[in-house]
């Protein structure tokens, strides 16, 4: 069994191949030049797979981000929110936790509880809790995301709730001469209080983080003091993909690919 | 036409139709009129504060916009906000008649409060009695309009909630509402069966906003069991022996094991596919959800309501994924 996994996100398409339950391969394009590369126009978007070297599936889902661009011909379709859950439920083994996905541009956290979605909160609105918020003050201070993600102790205070005026913040900081470290560690801390209220009522034992910044070290160090566990998903920018390819499994089993038929 | 007398929750209305009055359940005033939100703001406006269930608070409303006089206050055993509210109606001129389900249920205990409460009716075991059995038809009726729901598939669970919840003070009317109920199981009965993608149970108080029951048939899932709608309607009084044993054999209001022990039963008989847990913003019934979750074994999702009479965007986008998963899991066995 070989399923193909797409997550449509908006700035990124991420891709994983799962062979008998193992991942194959991952990738990811930049979203226009995704469409523009391996897409054509027909009743659909068609996918061009020879193109993209893929080929020999039993099945193919998608998932994307919001409503958009979902339309994959071909594709089983199915929830955002749902992907990222399966995903979490077969490369944690777990069936009950809070999972935070953030993304570069939207946030969302679940609770899962006996292997079942039971709550959902959604940031799609504002960009100062997602990674697009990191990305440019990294490039505020120069220097690389990856560099700044290991920066926690110390960290300045940037009060304002808003990406904007955060980065105005910021440079008054740098001006001041305070060391680099605790700018970086500063930015990250701001994007944990900023996290905060939407986790209020997603209060639990383990915490399962996804997203491209789940790679953040030290976001996920500060959530480790609101949770017993953390824990980070190998490849967490995948989750949403690979989450497809479980489906897809899952999908083998005729009597769940008729609901999709329909 | 009999006087009225308003009732705060599920009681042993027998006394009072043995009385010659007529019982109306205040939440079921509150909850069907065109002006719910009118009710909670009367409340509010005579001091309720926003941190207190709306249910209280439509009471009082139901209480004081439709000039009732004298109800049957529960101030024992359904909930200590009740407790308090009967002496604000009080405070108002109202007439209180407080009822207990006894903290520990035990048959002495049961037979001690009712007895207590037929005298302040000045009515005796007999007269009671009587009543008891001259509803007994319409119980039945009740038992099978939930077998219609769960074991045929015919009535929805929005029909399966109305006509439960209405046995508690069935409609102030009994004769009426037997004929009511006997036109609709003519109808449900004339339908083909409409087998649900999905078979839920709904557990908790009755829910504010009565469209969930509508919303959940719209992705293929049905409530083929309402907890607390069909013990107001006492399905098993037929086996007991009295009046005090129908009432002591109410799981609701007593510990929340015997309450457990039903809804598993149920969720055996009926093949539930998942629970629905219904609360009650600012209600101390909110921590049974712990205690729930951790006892019964099916998948579980907690929702609550406040004062809105319709399901909120993010309850339905919970309600709609925790479906969708149920679904997956349902079919892929
Ligand atoms: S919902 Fe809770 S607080 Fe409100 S009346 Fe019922 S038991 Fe009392």
């Amino acid at each position: 069994m070989r399923a193909l996994g797409i997550d449509l996100g908006s700035r990124q398409v991420k891709l994983a191949v799962m062979k008998d339950g193992k991942l194959e391969d991952m990738r990811s394009y930049s979203t226009m030049s995704f469409y523009r590369n391996y897409c054509s126009y027909r009743e659909g978007i068609r996918l061009d797979t020879k193109a993209l070297g893929l080929s020999d599936f039993d099945m193919a889902v998608s998932t994307g981000y919001g409503k958009n661009n979902t339309n994959m011909a071909d594709f089983v379709q199915i929830n955002e929110i749902k992907a990222h859950v399966y995903g979490a439920l077969a490369q944690t083994g777990l069936e009950d936790f809070m999972l935070l996905d953030v993304g570069g541009q939207d946030v969302k956290v679940t609770r899962v509880e006996k292997g079942m979605i039971t709550d959902i909160e959604l940031n799609e609105k504002c960009a100062a809790s997602c990674g697009r918020y990191l990305e440019n003050m990294a490039n505020v201070l120069e220097i690389s995301l990856d560099e700044m993600a290991n920066c926690s102790s110390n960290p300045i205070e940037l009060s304002s709730t808003c990406a904007v005026f955060a980065e105005s913040e910021l440079i008054g900081k740098i001006a001041e001469g305070i060391e680099l470290e605790r700018l970086c560690a500063g930015v990250n801390h701001s994007m944990y209080k900023r996290l905060q209220p939407m986790l209020a009522n997603f209060k639990g034992r383990v915490l399962v983080v996804s997203g491209g910044v789940a790679n953040n070290a030290a976001l996920t160090g500060y959530l480790a003091n609101d949770y017993d566990t953390v824990i980070k998903l190998d490849n967490p920018q995948f989750n949403g993909a690979i989450g497809c390819c479980h489906y897809a499994a899952r999908l083998a089993s005729k009597k769940v690919l008729e609901r999709h038929v329909e | 036409m009999k006087e009225k007398i308003g009732i705060t929750t599920t009681v042993p209305v027998e006394a009072i139709i043995a009385a010659g009055f007529a019982p109306v359940d205040l939440n079921n005033i509150f909850v069907t009129s065109n002006d719910c939100q009118g009710y909670i703001e009367a409340a509010e406006r005579d001091g309720f504060p926003k941190s207190m269930c709306a249910w209280i608070k439509g009471l009082y409303g139901a209480c004081m916009i439709n000039g009732i006089k004298k109800i049957v206050g529960v101030v024992q055993g359904d909930c200590s906000n009740t407790a308090s509210l009967t002496e604000v109606l009080r405070l108002r001129g109202i007439d209180v008649i407080p009822f207990s389900y006894p903290h520990e249920r035990s048959a002495e205990n049961v037979k001690n409060e009712l007895d207590r409460f037929m005298k302040l009716w000045g009515v005796d075991l007999k007269s009671v009695e009587a009543v008891r059995a001259s509803l007994q038809g319409i119980r039945g009726k009740a038992i099978l309009l939930d077998e219609l729901t769960w074991r045929e598939s015919k009535a929805s669970g929005f029909e399966n909630h109305l006509y439960q919840v209405s046995m508690s003070d069935f409609n102030s009317d009994p004769e009426v509402f037997e004929g009511e109920l006997d036109s609709k199981l003519c109808e449900i009965e004339d339908r083909e069966a409409d087998e649900p993608r999905l078979r839920l149970g709904y557990i908790g108080v009755p829910p504010m906003m009565a469209d969930l029951y509508e919303f959940a048939e719209q992705q293929g899932a049905r409530m083929v069991y309402n907890e607390v709608q069909r013990e107001f309607a006492f399905p098993r009084a037929g086996y007991a022996k009295n009046i005090y044993e129908q009432y002591a054999d109410y799981t609701y209001p007593y510990d929340i094991d015997f309450r457990l022990k039903e809804i598993k039963k149920q969720i055996e008989e009926r093949k539930l596919d998942g629970l629905v847990h219904y609360t009650q913003a600012f209600c101390h019934r909110a921590l049974d959800d712990i205690i729930i979750k951790s006892r019964i074994d099916i998948p579980i999702i907690n929702i609550e309501g406040d004062k809105s009479d319709r399901l909120d965007a993010r309850t339905r986008l919970r309600l709609e994924a925790f479906l969708d998963m149920l679904c997956d899991r349902k079919e892929a066995l």
